[in-house]
């Protein structure tokens, strides 16, 4: 349970991930979503209740066990979160930065990822298709470019579970495409996927759906038994859509959302919420 | 808040026997010290020590902003308030807060106590010359910059620091990859300015004997060398001036 002031942002909200799934979470704006990741990754205070990562309790682990459990943990958000002044190289090898040791921190400040890091973090680039840009400054990159290169991050990390958060709310369909294909191949390395997501045409290629509302569980299960309907009820009110343009409130309009915007190819940048 | 600040001006006023009468009416004495200063001297023994103190004044605001800056990073890193773990334990944030409120402290002496007084210390210390002033600079930018840095750092955005967190990044390893990138530009910046203070702080500091142009002006103030005086300072401001326009320079292109 998770309480920011007087509003309950989780409420009574329990669910069990096994090892290896993919699961697409959805929900309206401010319907829990990202309340639920950061409960996951142990930065948002619970009011009540508890997280389990492999066994462990999250909230009760000391300082060393939390790194511990961190470093097997990739998250990914929809800001992208990269450092923009480091090189695009140097940002993707912070994936490792978990198992590095004081002295290899030092050494990787000062001079740059050592080789053995640096050919993984060049075949990570050259998977998400940054092949050659590992010197550039990441703030030179663009926003497609940069999510791109927090994919790599994860790739090079090897994470046995991956959090994302909205990943693709500010990434063209293209590079989308692109990514939810990197994580399904993460997927199919071993790790468990949790992804909060705006857009439900992506999440239906999961095959397990929870869907947030006001805190609360609503759905759990195959997309197959998502209906319309059951998408009505979950996005009801909700005046932001789901990827789509601002409504202007209607409920015919309901179905629109459900679409995702289709650019023409290779337009990166910020896709129209 | 208006009456406030009205009335610590007129106390202020009072307790500084503030008076603009006796300002312009003490014109004599005045007069015959402006006038001893013109014609300047520029003898060539005056040039070439004038030289020689810019010389030393420009090396000692160099070296002091440069030592002081290498000791306030680490400083500086202490005393930055980390957004504490979620969830962290009492003795957890205990062991967090000490070397927290230690660097605070050592950067706060070092910054209160000014220049001027850390030179007659280490003029006690080590003597006389431009090595105690050098020292005295180095530990008042030390806490000038400890202070400036740590805000520059507590400034940058939180959210790739967390993100480094999240994924096991240790303290040392958010703050080195995470947090000190995005702030360098500005700490060079800071950097570069507290030199221009030093070159002003550096031509001062001779007065308590601390090396530098200062030196010469008040040794030449104490013989009632005015025209000396006049070359000094006047030297002094072109030197100041000079320092200040390349600092302002170089961080203008700085580019963040």
């Amino acid at each position: 349970m998770v309480r920011f002031g007087e509003t309950l942002a989780l409420d009574d909200l329990s669910l069990e991930v096994e090892p290896e799934e993919r699961v697409a979470v959805i929900g309206a704006s401010a319907a829990g979503k990202s309340t639920l990741f950061r409960a996951l990754t142990r930065t948002v205070t619970l009011a009540g209740g508890k997280v389990t990562l492999g066994g462990r309790h999250l909230y009760t682990l000391s300082k060393k066990e939390l790194k511990d459990v961190r470093r097997r943990v990739g998250t990914i958000y929809q800001s992208y979160n990269l450092v923009p002044q480091l090189p695009a190289g140097v940002n993707a090898a912070l994936g490792e930065v978990g198992d590095m040791g004081s002295a290899k921190t030092l050494r990787t400040f000062l001079t740059g990822p050592n080789r053995a890091l640096a050919k993984r973090v060049e075949a990570a680039l050259e998977r998400v298709g940054l092949a050659g840009l590992a010197c550039q400054r990441t703030a030179s990159l663009s926003g497609g470019q940069q999510q791109r290169v927090a994919v790599a991050r994860l790739l090079v990390q090897r994470p046995d579970l991956v959090l994302a958060d909205e990943p693709f709310a500010a990434v063209d369909p293209l590079t989308t495409e692109r990514l939810v294909e990197a994580l399904f191949d993460l997927n199919g390395e071993g790790a468990t996927l949790v992804v909060n997501l705006h857009d439900v045409l992506i999440a239906r290629r999961f095959p397990r759906i929870v869907a947030l509302r006001e805190g609360r569980l609503v759905f759990d299960g195959p997309p197959e038994q998502l209906t319309e309907e059951g998408l009505d009820r979950i996005y009801a009110g909700d005046p932001y859509g789901t990827g789509a343009s601002t409504l202007e409130g209607g409920e015919d309009t309901l179905h629109r959302r459900h679409d995702s915007v289709r650019i023409s190819e290779g337009q990166d940048g910020i896709s129209a919420h | 808040m208006v009456l406030v600040v009205l009335g610590l001006t007129g106390w202020s006023f009072y307790g500084t026997e503030f008076d603009l009468v006796e300002l312009f009416s003490s014109t004599r004495p005045m007069e015959r010290f402006v006038s001893g200063m013109f014609p300047p001297d520029f003898s060539a023994v005056t040039l070439r020590q004038t030289g020689t103190g810019l010389m030393e004044t420009f090396q000692m605001s160099f070296l002091g902003a440069l030592i002081g800056a290498a000791a306030a990073l680490p400083l500086s890193a202490l005393a930055t308030q980390e957004p504490s773990t979620v969830g962290a334990s009492r003795t957890e944030r205990l062991l967090r807060a000490i070397p927290y409120h230690a660097a605070r402290l050592v950067i706060n002496v070092f910054r209160s106590v000014p220049d001027i007084l850390w030179a007659l210390v280490f003029v006690v210390a080590v003597g006389l010359g431009p090595f105690p002033g050098t020292l005295a600079l180095a530990v008042h930018s030390a806490g000038i910059l400890g202070k400036l840095y740590s805000e520059t750092l507590e400034a940058v955005p939180n959210r790739p620091v967390e993100a480094l967190r999240a994924t096991g990044a240790g303290t040392l390893q958010a703050f080195l990859f995470g947090r000190f990138p995005q702030g360098v530009i500005g700490l060079t910046s800071l950097t570069l300015y507290q030199w221009e203070c030093n070159i002003r702080s550096a031509a001062v500091l001779g007065l308590v004997g601390a090396g530098g142009i200062g030196q010469q002006i008040i040794i030449s103030m104490n013989l009632f060398d005015y025209s000396k005086v006049a070359t000094l300072v006047g030297a002094t401001i072109v030197a100041v001036l000079v320092v200040d326009g390349l600092s302002t320079a170089i961080r203008r292109r700085l580019v963040y």
